[in-house]
């Protein structure tokens, strides 16, 4: 089954290249123009994920969200907007959106972003992320009680905030998640420390999961993020 | 209608205070000593009229004579007045002078009443009534005491009259003041208005009122309207020179993909180009993120334990300082100072914008990320490395935006790093101070007290 993405977009450029990116990632896609459309659409509640402007005409992006959830519709939102700084963000996310994108952005993050929300809100209904004690990437597996990670069959010691940036890509396994995701999820960093942090971070994770071992599980997507994957 | 212009308005409102005080004061005193000596001297005319109009309607003018001359008698003091007059003034009988001086107007009245001895020499209060064709009139000259009364009441009139010359002329100093003092400031506010930002209303050097502390504001304000000009124009231009060098590159890079014929060099052009755009993008956020913090307030402050704010940075930029040969330490104070308000978010950039610096600048360096209770209550966070520091003189430049130490402009950057932390103590009501640690550099982030 497809997936249908909400796009609320009243910029007509910026909708398309939205659109046809999703399209072109296996989405079905709709488009509203402002706010009030984009209200309509969305509190049927048939929509998997919403892209929404915050500056929108009619009706403002963060009061249509505010919107959609009095309607009791949880559909999962990730606002766009052109207000970039962190005090912007901040204010989006705590206005109910789940996730805040400051234009302009690169499309590989729009679709990581996406992907993440659809795989959040997909295994809630499927039962809950929150009863999940053990998450399991081929033969990689991380128990989130006992706080402990083994590869075939071999203990890995991995903690801290080491652990919960394993346990973000488990959680997103197979979907490839940005710097910024890590940084914003695991550190709740919202700025962009400007050098390479991210990868020497990830640099160390891959060395502990792959050393000695093969196929390997943490994949680079260059230019754009990285995969935990046992696929290649 | 047009409304008068404010200087007359002040000069009016002055001179209608002082005139009223002045009227005001003189109706108390009046009130207050009229009644004693000439309310008298009003009741005993009026009481002394009655008497003799009596006697005149049931004896005649006779009679009156008679009455008259039995009073006068009695009158030790030759203070009495008690006549007939007839329609020209002139005295018919009776006691007083021989042609009367006043107006042949019934009532009370006090005043000189005729020539000649005693009645030249002093005012005299008497009634007078008409009496057939002719007029009543009685009373008695003015005693010292009732003199001195009158005197007072002349004073007081002679007083109102010289207030209201006085208030005139104060309202008129006063708004000329006003308007001098106003026109002073205006003038500094109109020539800034008007681009020149260099003018100055001028500080009293000690107290001031009013006046000295709007001047001072308007100096405050135009000093920061002044600065900021001066660094939006330094920004501006420092924008157009250094986003001149990535566009350059980016429009090479792109001319690169567009003409390769290789598809493995059109593929890294094209990575290069995107790198490119990024790099520019991050020097326009962060320009954003400085102008947003200089432009915010305490209202998005949020308690932080600064203790923990540190720790959590330690650990995400150890491994990238050990990578770059460098180590990275984070030194706490003894028991975990109590949590401040803080920015979180702009002050972790600030601080890992500081510990990116010292990795870039000082590499291979043992780098401390330090925590320390200020005196006052503030805090002072401070990032210290052992590399080549920084002379005195390239300090003040390390701080202005895009600005770069020629000796680092060897090395890939934006220039906007300290900027920012500058930027960003500011809005912690704070300071960013550049220290030499022998060798190396100390930058100290002072927060200060709430």
């Amino acid at each position: 089954m497809t997936r249908k993405i909400l796009i609320v977009e009243d910029d007509a450029a910026t909708a398309a290249y939205v659109a046809k990116g999703l399209a072109e990632a296996g989405f079905t896609t709709e488009q509203a123009g402002d706010g009030r459309d984009g209200l309509f659409l969305a509190s049927d509640g048939l929509f998997d994920a919403i892209v929404a402007d915050r500056m929108l005409p009619g009706l403002d992006g963060l009061a249509m969200i505010a919107a959609i959830r009095a309607a009791g519709v949880g559909t999962p939102v990730l606002v766009l907007s052109a207000l970039g700084t962190v005090d912007d963000r901040i204010a989006g996310l705590e206005a109910g959106a789940d996730d805040y994108l400051p234009k302009p952005f690169a499309f590989s993050e729009l679709l990581a972003r996406v992907s993440a929300l659809l795989r959040r809100s997909g295994s809630a209904a499927a039962g809950g992320s929150m009863s999940t004690s053990r998450l399991v990437v081929g033969d990689l597996e991380v128990d989130l009680i006992a706080r402990t990670v083994t590869r075939q069959g071999r203990q890995i010691a991995i903690g801290g905030r080491e652990f919960a940036l394993l346990e973000y890509l488990a959680r997103n396994a197979g979907q490839m998640v940005t710097r910024t995701m890590m940084l914003e999820k695991v550190w709740n960093y919202h700025f962009d420390p400007g050098s390479n942090v991210v990868d020497v971070h990830m640099g160390r994770l891959r060395r502990k999961l792959e050393e000695g071992m093969e196929p390997p599980i943490l994949h680079t997507v260059r230019g754009a993020g990285y995969r935990l994957a046992v696929d290649r | 209608m047009s409304r008068l212009p404010i200087t007359v308005r002040i000069a009016a409102l002055a001179a209608l205070l002082s005139i009223a005080t002045a009227i005001a004061l003189a109706a108390l005193i009046w009130q207050q000593t009229h009644e004693d000596a000439i309310g008298v001297l009003r009741r005993d005319a009026a009481q002394q009229t009655d008497t003799l109009a009596t006697v005149h309607r049931t004896g005649g003018i006779r009679a009156l004579d008679a009455a008259i001359a039995e009073i006068s008698a009695d009158d030790r003091d030759n203070s009495l007045v008690a006549a007939v007059v007839d329609a020209q003034g002139r005295r018919r009988i009776g006691v007083g002078p021989d042609r009367l001086a006043r107006p042949l107007r019934p009532g009370f009245e006090i005043g000189v009443i005729g020539s000649g001895e005693p009645w030249s020499q002093s005012e005299a209060g008497v009634e007078l009534r008409p009496l057939g064709r002719d007029y009543l009139v009685a009373g008695r000259l003015l005693n010292d005491w009732e003199r001195t009364q009158r005197a007072i009441e002349r004073a007081l009139l002679w007083a109102v009259a010289a207030a209201v010359l006085l208030g005139v002329a104060g309202g008129v100093i006063l708004s000329r003041y006003v308007a001098r003092r106003v026109d002073r400031i205006a003038d500094v506010v109109e020539g800034a208005a008007a681009g020149d930002m260099s003018r100055r209303v001028g500080l009293r050097p000690a107290g001031g009122d009013a006046f000295d502390r709007l001047g001072a504001r308007v100096d405050g304000m135009l000093e920061r309207i002044e600065r900021l000009v001066g660094e939006l124009r330094v920004v501006t231009d420092s924008v157009g020179h250094d986003l001149r060098s990535p566009l350059m590159r980016l429009r090479s890079r792109a001319e690169q993909a567009a003409t390769s014929g290789d598809p493995a060099q059109r593929d890294a052009a094209i990575a290069g180009v995107l790198s490119e755009a990024d790099t520019m993008l991050r020097m326009l956020s962060t320009l954003l993120e400085i102008s947003r913090a200089e432009a915010g307030g305490a209202a998005t402050f949020r308690r932080v334990d600064l203790a923990e704010m540190l720790d959590e940075l330690g650990e995400l930029y150890a491994p990238v300082a050990e990578d770059a040969g460098a180590t990275l330490e984070v030194a706490l104070p003894a028991p975990p100072p109590d949590p401040f308000p803080v920015h979180r978010e702009l002050l972790s950039q600030a601080l890992a914008n500081l510990i990116d610096n010292a990795l870039k600048y000082a590499p291979g360096t043992r780098i401390v990320l330090s925590l320390t209770a200020a005196p006052g209550g503030g805090m002072a966070i401070a990032v210290a490395d052992g590399g080549p520091g920084m002379a005195e003189a390239e300090r003040g430049e390390a701080l202005a935006r895009f600005g770069r130490l020629d000796s680092a402009r060897g090395s890939p950057g934006a220039g906007l790093g300290l900027a920012l932390v500058e930027s960003v103590a500011r809005l912690h009501g704070g300071r960013l101070i550049l220290e030499d640690n022998r060798p190396g550099l100390v930058v100290t982030i002072l927060l200060p007290a709430e």
